[in-house]
């Protein structure tokens, strides 16, 4: 019987798991010793049992097509992503500092705009930001702190280097696919996982409630919290409603709430209007409240940035926090941990060409067919030219699209992103993969061990997003001390 | 509680309900025709006649034979009424109310809506039909019982056992509705020497036979099984027991209003029934009007708690 590593190779990138084909890394030596136990057949069961498991609690997301939304079951892959304790432990620290300069910034862009002022950062990269929201100008969130959940993004590149590719401060998604993919795994290799030391991660509920009650206005010690979604059809319902049931908060549409007269938000319950104190929102800024942003929404609630002005309700993540979740002001991010915290960033970006830079733009505009470029605002992957993957033709058209609008792109150089193995039709062969963890930030800071891994399925796609082929695996963080 | 929830965890409960009458609709039906003759005027079209949904029925299908009426009942995505139409829409609600809920729950309807989906052309074929029907009510038994073991008996769980019991009282009415068929003076030699069967089969549909043999205490007999499924207020199935059910939520839940007193005129009346005084035709009149009166109580509890998001 041929071997499920026949072929494997880690000649194109760095591999997350093994040196070569036949020689794991160490921290992968457990899984590699159990996987070879394992008979062919058993490995196809247990991803059918894990199919299967899916199936049965539901997992899914939806993906918008012209056929009407369809409902799909998450795509897993069984084979862990793992990951040294030591190593992880230098990450977290790195996530922690950069999510609170983060927070400095944001208090400062609506406060003193002292690094604008000192010519750290353009303010017309600010001015231009549509994630940039006026209405927010003068507004102090408790502890000073906007983006109370964060999900960055890391890839790490051949030499070994970990970057920060992106910090999602507006609405990230995917913790609730964390949690199941552990969940999934417990059911599926039990066995495996009694005798590895694997940093526990189900205690994300626990510190999500925590972070939203200690964020209540203060008059409250044991605060109403509820999750507010966009509703029943949008792609991440599944998760509103698992994090919702996983704090014990009640999950609302903007139609359950009300603010009255009073700027107090309230919500319809059979008992009368009932008092709520702090939202977790998963509503985009422009759909939040038709008194103030878009006037066409119908997700929203009319009045709830007046109640949130007035101190009567905490919003999480604060209206305007997207004003740093912007692919431009990412480049001085590394500026902000100096000037902030005074420190030396503990986790690099990956180098950014900023179009809006004439020097920039030119480099960007010769070397197209060798770059990554992004728009600053889009989320999910949509609108970027990978140049290496791109037809002349593609390279063009983008051309002219960036030549119209410099300041809405960046250029970054295309990394080779690590891989890991995933199971493909019963061999193992090499992924792209990222990974996303989750930071919460309200009178402390708390990071998952470990977080999302997404990896792009199709073979060489560097793109790991779920609405184009991604899949995802369970992050092992694993402690190898005393081994 | 929110009211939208209120409402989805009713329909919830409801909709589960009616998947698990309709099962045992089917699979009583499917023995008690194994043990009739040929040509006793007992056949698959009165159950689309308890349904109440024999227009439907006919402008899609010539013949009520036992393929076109199983199907219909139990597969028909495109007729509300059928069980995959019911578990599908329970499926709907419990998805967008899983924060109220136990995990065990959703997977539970989930499971089952997979099952069904995975067999719909299995029923075609009895002996796979009885195995389906089975695993079906195995299903909703289960559903049930682990609300009541794994969930606080709190205002959710109310709201579930308010929809549970109405749509249950409305079930038994429309069995006892075909049952008061067998009761016709115009009914065949034939018939009336299979009464008995009829009737215990009437019995086994709502779970009663065992219960009616102990508390009845004489041989099956046609009003006898009557009185017992509308008067008899400690069986589970019978009308007055789930009129005491969702008189008991009712009294528990914030804003009742006026409905403890309008509960309270319904349950008198249903005891004022009595099936040894009345004719056949008498019968058919006073089940109507129950079936219309548990009609305007979920026009009530709707309007009061909810519609409250009008506010």
């Amino acid at each position: 019987m041929k071997s499920i590593w026949e072929n494997y190779t880690t000649d194109n990138a760095y591999d997350e798991l093994m040196y070569s084909e036949f020689q794991p890394r160490p921290v992968s030596h457990g899984l590699c010793q159990y996987l070879n136990s394992l008979k062919k057949t058993d490995i196809d069961k247990r991803k059918i049992a894990a199919e299967l498991a899916i199936m049965e609690m539901g997992i899914s997301f939806t993906v918008y097509s012209d056929e009407g939304n369809i409902d799909r079951a998450w795509p897993f892959d069984i084979i862990p992503r793992i990951m040294d304790a030591r190593e992880w432990k230098v990450i977290e620290k790195g996530l922690k500092q950069r999510l609170t300069a983060l927070n400095c910034f944001i208090s400062d862009v609506y406060g003193e705009q002292a690094f604008i002022k000192e010519g750290k950062i353009p303010s017309e990269t600010i001015n231009s930001s549509k994630n940039f929201r006026k209405e927010c100008v003068g507004m102090k969130p408790r502890h000073n702190v906007w983006a109370n959940i964060c999900g960055t993004d890391l890839v790490r590149d051949k030499d070994g280097t970990m970057y920060v590719l992106e910090d999602n401060l507006r609405v990230p998604s995917g913790v609730s696919y964390m949690l199941e993919n552990r969940v999934i795994t417990k059911r599926v290799f039990p066995e495996l996982l009694q005798g590895i030391d694997i940093l526990p991660i189900d205690d994300y509920p626990t510190h999500l409630q925590d972070m939203l009650s200690s964020i209540a206005p203060q008059h409250n010690n044991k605060p109403q919290i509820v999750v507010l979604t966009p509703g029943i059809y949008n792609s991440a319902y599944f998760e509103h409603a698992y994090l919702a049931q996983q704090i014990g908060a009640q999950l609302v549409e903007g139609g359950d709430l009300i603010v009255k007269e009073d700027d107090c938000v309230y919500m319809r319950t059979i008992e009368g209007l009932d008092k709520v104190d702090v939202i977790y929102r998963r509503i985009d800024d422009d759909f939040l409240d038709p008194e103030v942003f878009r006037k066409d929404s119908a997700l929203g609630v009319r009045g709830l940035m007046r109640a949130w002005k007035a101190g009567n309700v905490a919003l999480a993540n604060a209206p305007g926090a997207g004003v740093a979740d912007d692919k431009v002001v990412y480049a001085y991010v590394p500026e902000m941990i100096r000037y902030y915290l005074n420190e030396e960033p503990i986790l690099p970006n990956v180098p950014t060409y900023l179009c809006s830079h004439k020097e920039d733009l030119d480099y960007v505009l010769a070397h197209l067919a060798e770059l990554v470029v992004k728009p600053a605002n889009e989320s999910g992957g949509y609108g970027m030219l990978v140049g290496p993957h791109a037809t002349a033709k593609e390279v063009e058209a983008f051309r002219q699209i960036i030549k119209a609008d410099p300041r809405n792109y960046i250029g970054q150089p295309t990394l080779a992103i690590s891989t890991a193995p995933t199971l493909c039709k019963g061999k193992l062969e090499p992924r792209h993969i990222d990974l996303r963890p989750f930071i919460l930030q309200g009178e402390n800071t708390f990071v998952t061990a470990g977080g999302l891994t997404r990896v792009a399925l199709k073979k060489g796609s560097l793109v790991v997003n779920s609405s184009q082929g991604g899949g995802s695996k369970d992050t092992w963080i694993i402690n190898m001390e005393g081994r | 509680m929110l009211s939208r929830s209120a409402e989805r965890l009713y329909w919830l409960a409801r909709y589960m309900e009616r998947t698990e009458n309709t099962a045992k609709l089917v699979s009583v039906h499917m023995n008690l025709l194994m043990d009739l003759p040929k040509g006793v005027e007992m056949g698959w079209q009165q159950l689309v006649r308890i349904s109440g949904s024999e227009q439907e029925y006919y402008e899609k299908h010539k013949v009520a034979n036992e393929r076109n009426i199983t199907r219909f009942l139990l597969t028909d995505a495109s007729y509300s009424g059928s069980l995959f139409s019911s578990l599908s829409a329970a499926r709907e609600n419990i998805r967008t109310s899983r924060e109220l809920l136990p995990d065990e729950a959703w997977e539970q309807v989930n499971e089952m809506y997979l099952f069904t989906k995975c067999n719909l052309d299995t029923i075609a074929n009895r002996r796979s039909r009885v195995l389906f029907l089975k695993e079906i009510l195995k299903g909703c038994q289960r559903f049930t019982g682990l609300l009541s073991g794994y969930m606080s008996h709190n205002h959710p769980y109310r709201f579930i056992r308010l929809g549970r019991n109405l749509e249950r009282a409305d079930m038994t009415s429309r069995i006892l509705d075909l049952a008061s068929l067998l009761l016709a003076e115009s009914r065949s030699d034939e018939l009336r020497q299979y009464e008995t069967i009829l009737w215990v089969n009437i019995l086994t549909a709502l779970n009663a036979l065992l219960m009616y043999r102990q508390h009845v205490r004489s041989r099956v007999k046609g009003d006898d099984v009557l009185n017992f499924l509308l008067l008899d207020t400690n069986l589970p199935r019978s009308v007055s027991r789930c009129l005491v059910e969702i008189s008991d939520c009712i009294n528990q839940l914030p804003n009742h209003d006026g409905l403890p007193q309008r509960l309270a005129e319904l349950e008198g009346y249903v005891q004022a029934i009595d099936t040894h005084q009345t004719t056949q035709l008498q019968l058919r009149a006073i089940l109507d009007d129950l079936q219309n009166k548990l009609g305007e109580l979920h026009g009530q509890i709707a309007d009061n708690w909810f519609l409250r998001a009008a506010e």
